[in-house]
């Protein structure tokens, strides 16, 4: 027992202490203990009286050490926190406060430890520091600095990353006003005054992006958030966040640029274009395209397919084109294609698919040009129909000149051979029998070039003047001149033709197409019977058509067809027959835009159909 | 020297048919001459000879354009007659359509008959030329 060694009586008192309490002598024995030493660091029933502390605690820090040594030379109250491992190996944190222990004759006799349980203070203490380093990190690498405002002691307080963001020394001081005008003058500063001031007022946070200049000049766009702090319902700061995006606002402009661009150049294209996805739904149109379907606004078209847009028949056919592209991703160049819209346009396109492939290496849809050639075609189409008319009138004129050629020579052949037999003829008889056919040949060939000569008229009188003109009265009109040449055949003549009937001709040539049919009616009637020669129309298209029928000696038309309105040729043994009216009438008809069909039976008759343009 | 019995003239130009019996006459080459307005005419007139087994005329003055059947019609059915000898036959026309050349240059290779093609006006020359080939064949 040592010296001093307080009574039972006090033994009992520092048992019963509220807290871990042990009193230790000069050699670090324990000496008292309180019971809640005991549970506190888990000791059981292990008996630790007379135990070094240092043996009871096997990882007492040198700390700890130096701690309770310096106690025992009189220093006192020293406190220090120790980690403690109980015996279900859970770690536990403890303060311990030492003070040294004094007899009644203030002798230090030892040490008094009292030791408090502190785990819970010091693992938060521990969490809020690694959450601190945590979101000192997260600001750094996100560029995303914090800001506070107390607005009791009007600070304002930046992280290192707000101060490197606004170009500021570390030990640079902000103030409400200063941190305002970083932001630019204009729309910016005025936002972000606004919206501090309804923070405050109504409590509303914000979130912009706004233009500031930094303290080092550079002009970048940020993201600036904030809202008010409030303790117990009462206004006390702002808090907030700042971010820099001025490689993403500039990124942003670059690819808005681009599309505009894009847009633009897709929009100006004098070419329909469009993009369909994997389904054939278009998914863009340009301008062209809308034109083509003949809306204003591309969100009719979007999302349709081909089958919504255009004829079933051209919708399939595209479809199947679309699949083939995707399928082979293979382009289709320059395709000529015929489009119909639902409202029965029909337009000829130069088409061109092209697949577009996906990361996969599949067609994700497919970039359609189509340019518009119904133009073109239609030039072509009438161009060609120009070649055809007018290789159709140089032959006309190479026949011409033929016929032209063989009328003339026959007739100068003629006069050559006469005025050779002329020369040595001394029979005065048979030199005027020469004289007399050299005058015949003369006068037929006046009459061949008065021929040609209306033949030439015919065919070179470009402006036509047609006017409409009712047939049934012109038909009388000839009839009634006719009326002496007609009395003598007894031919009788049955004008079908309705009275309001009109045609678009030239009224001369009316006349000598209906003389010229009405006198070979007769001409060629059939002796047996009275000649009845019918005159009637009909409605084609575009055409008006006169009939002449007779009940004559009609003509073989196998064997004189191609030539019934060839110059100069005669069919029947007729004396009237001269060869040249047929041949006129047929360039007049032409003339006007017409033609003239023929059917015919030898012995029965025969029927012309003349077609009158009614076209101007 | 013999003389060409039968000539025929087909044209419709009765100052050709003129010329020509002229000239032959002229030349007194031959005891016949028959003329024909069309082809028609003279094709019926060739059959009945051949019918009646009375001469064919040997030598021939054929015009193209001419009514009802023309010189081409008149020698498609004239060349399919059985005729053994070997008829001259002077096509004399004043057309310089290169069809009639043609159709010409096709009837020759097609007759073991002699065609020749000549142009308006024959001179008096040409036709004792041709007269005196025949006669001396």
């Amino acid at each position: 027992m040592l010296q001093g060694t307080p009574t039972t009586a006090a033994n009992y008192l520092i048992k019963q202490l509220p807290k871990a309490t042990a009193f230790i002598n000069t050699k670090f024995e324990v000496v008292y203990v309180s019971d809640r030493w005991i549970t506190d660091f888990d000791f059981g029933k292990r008996n630790v009286l007379g135990k070094s502390i240092f043996d009871l605690f096997d990882t007492v820090s040198d700390d700890l050490k130096d701690l309770l040594e310096s106690c025992l030379i009189g220093s006192g109250g020293d406190s220090g926190v120790e980690r403690f491992t109980d015996r279900s190996q859970k770690e536990r944190w403890f303060e311990w406060t030492n003070i040294p222990w004094f007899d009644d004759r203030e002798n230090i006799i030892g040490i008094i430890i009292q030791a408090e349980e502190v785990t819970q203070r010091v693992l938060q203490a521990e969490k809020l520091r690694k959450l601190e380093l945590l979101l000192q990190n997260k600001s750094e690498v996100a560029g995303i600095g914090s800001w506070e405002y107390d607005t009791f002691r009007q600070t304002l307080h930046w992280c290192p990353t707000i101060k490197k963001i606004k170009g500021v020394a570390d030990d640079y001081i902000p103030t409400a006003e200063s941190a305002i005008e970083f932001y630019k003058e204009g729309f910016s500063r005025n936002t972000i005054a606004m919206a501090v001031e309804n923070a405050k007022k109504n409590g509303t946070p914000w979130h912009e992006k706004l233009e500031m200049t930094t303290a080092d000049g550079r002009d970048i766009w940020v993201i600036a958030a904030g809202k008010p702090l409030y303790r117990d319902g009462k206004y006390i700061g702002l808090l907030g966040t700042l971010q820099e995006i001025t490689d993403h606002v500039n990124s942003e402009n670059k690819i808005k640029e681009s599309e505009s661009l894009l847009r633009t150049v897709i929009d100006n294209l004098p070419l329909n274009l469009y993009i369909k996805d994997i389904d054939s739904r278009k998914t863009l149109v340009n301008r062209s395209e809308c034109e083509y379907l003949g809306v204003s606004d591309p969100n009719e078209i979007l999302g349709k397919s081909d089958h919504e847009l255009y004829d079933k028949e051209v919708a399939d056919i595209s479809r199947q084109e679309d699949l083939a592209v995707m399928r082979s991703l293979t382009p289709i160049y320059g395709k000529e294609t015929l489009n119909v819209t639902p409202n029965g346009n029909a337009t000829t396109f130069l088409t061109s698919k092209i697949p577009l492939i996906g990361n996969d290496g599949r067609a994700t849809g497919l970039m359609g040009i189509s340019l518009d050639i119904s133009n073109l075609k239609k030039q072509e189409s009438e161009l060609r129909n120009l070649i055809n008319v007018t290789s159709l009138q140089n032959k006309k004129l190479v026949n011409f000149a033929h016929i032209v050629s063989h009328n003339l020579r026959s007739h100068t052949a003629n006069f050559s051979m006469l005025l050779d037999f002329l020369k040595d003829e001394k029979d005065e008889a048979e030199k005027d029998n020469i004289l007399r056919m050299l005058i015949a040949a003369s006068n037929n060939l006046l009459e061949t070039l008065e021929n040609l000569n209306e033949v030439v008229s015919i065919n070179t009188n470009v402006n036509l003047d047609k006017k409409p003109v009712k047939l049934y009265e012109k038909a009388n009109t000839i009839v009634d001149s006719l009326s002496g040449f007609l009395k003598d055949s007894d031919a009788k003549i049955q004008n079908l033709i309705s009275p309001d009937q009109k045609v678009k001709v030239v009224p001369a040539y009316l006349d000598s197409i209906l003389m010229n049919f009405i006198t070979n009616a007769v001409k060629y009637r059939d002796p047996s019977r009275i000649p009845v020669i019918t005159l009637s129309t009909e409605k084609t298209n575009n055409f008006t058509v006169l009939s002449i029928s007779d009940n004559g000696l009609g003509i073989d038309l196998k064997r004189y067809g191609e030539k019934l309105f060839g110059m100069y040729k005669t069919f029947h043994e007729n004396d009237e027959a001269r060869g040249i009216g047929l041949y006129i009438t047929k360039n007049q008809v032409e003339a006007m835009g017409g033609f003239i069909t023929t059917s015919s039976e030898v012995g029965k008759g025969t029927t012309f159909k003349i077609h009158f343009n009614d076209k101007d | 020297m013999t003389k060409i019995s039968t000539v025929s003239i087909i044209d419709d130009d009765p100052i050709t048919i003129f010329g020509i019996t002229k000239m032959l006459n002229a030349l007194d080459c031959c005891d016949h001459i028959e003329t024909y307005m069309n082809g028609e005419q003279a094709i019926r007139a060739i059959r009945d000879q051949i019918k009646s087994q009375e001469d064919i005329p040997e030598v021939i003055f054929l015009d193209i354009n001419m009514p009802i059947m023309d010189g081409w019609q008149f020698l498609e059915e004239f060349i399919a007659l059985k005729i053994s000898q070997t008829i001259r036959i002077n096509i004399v026309t004043s057309s310089i359509d290169p069809v009639d050349r043609q159709n010409w240059e096709d009837f020759k290779n097609r007759t073991h008959h002699q065609i020749e093609f000549m142009n308006k006006p024959m001179t008096r020359d040409e036709v004792a030329l041709i007269t005196e080939a025949v006669k001396q064949s």
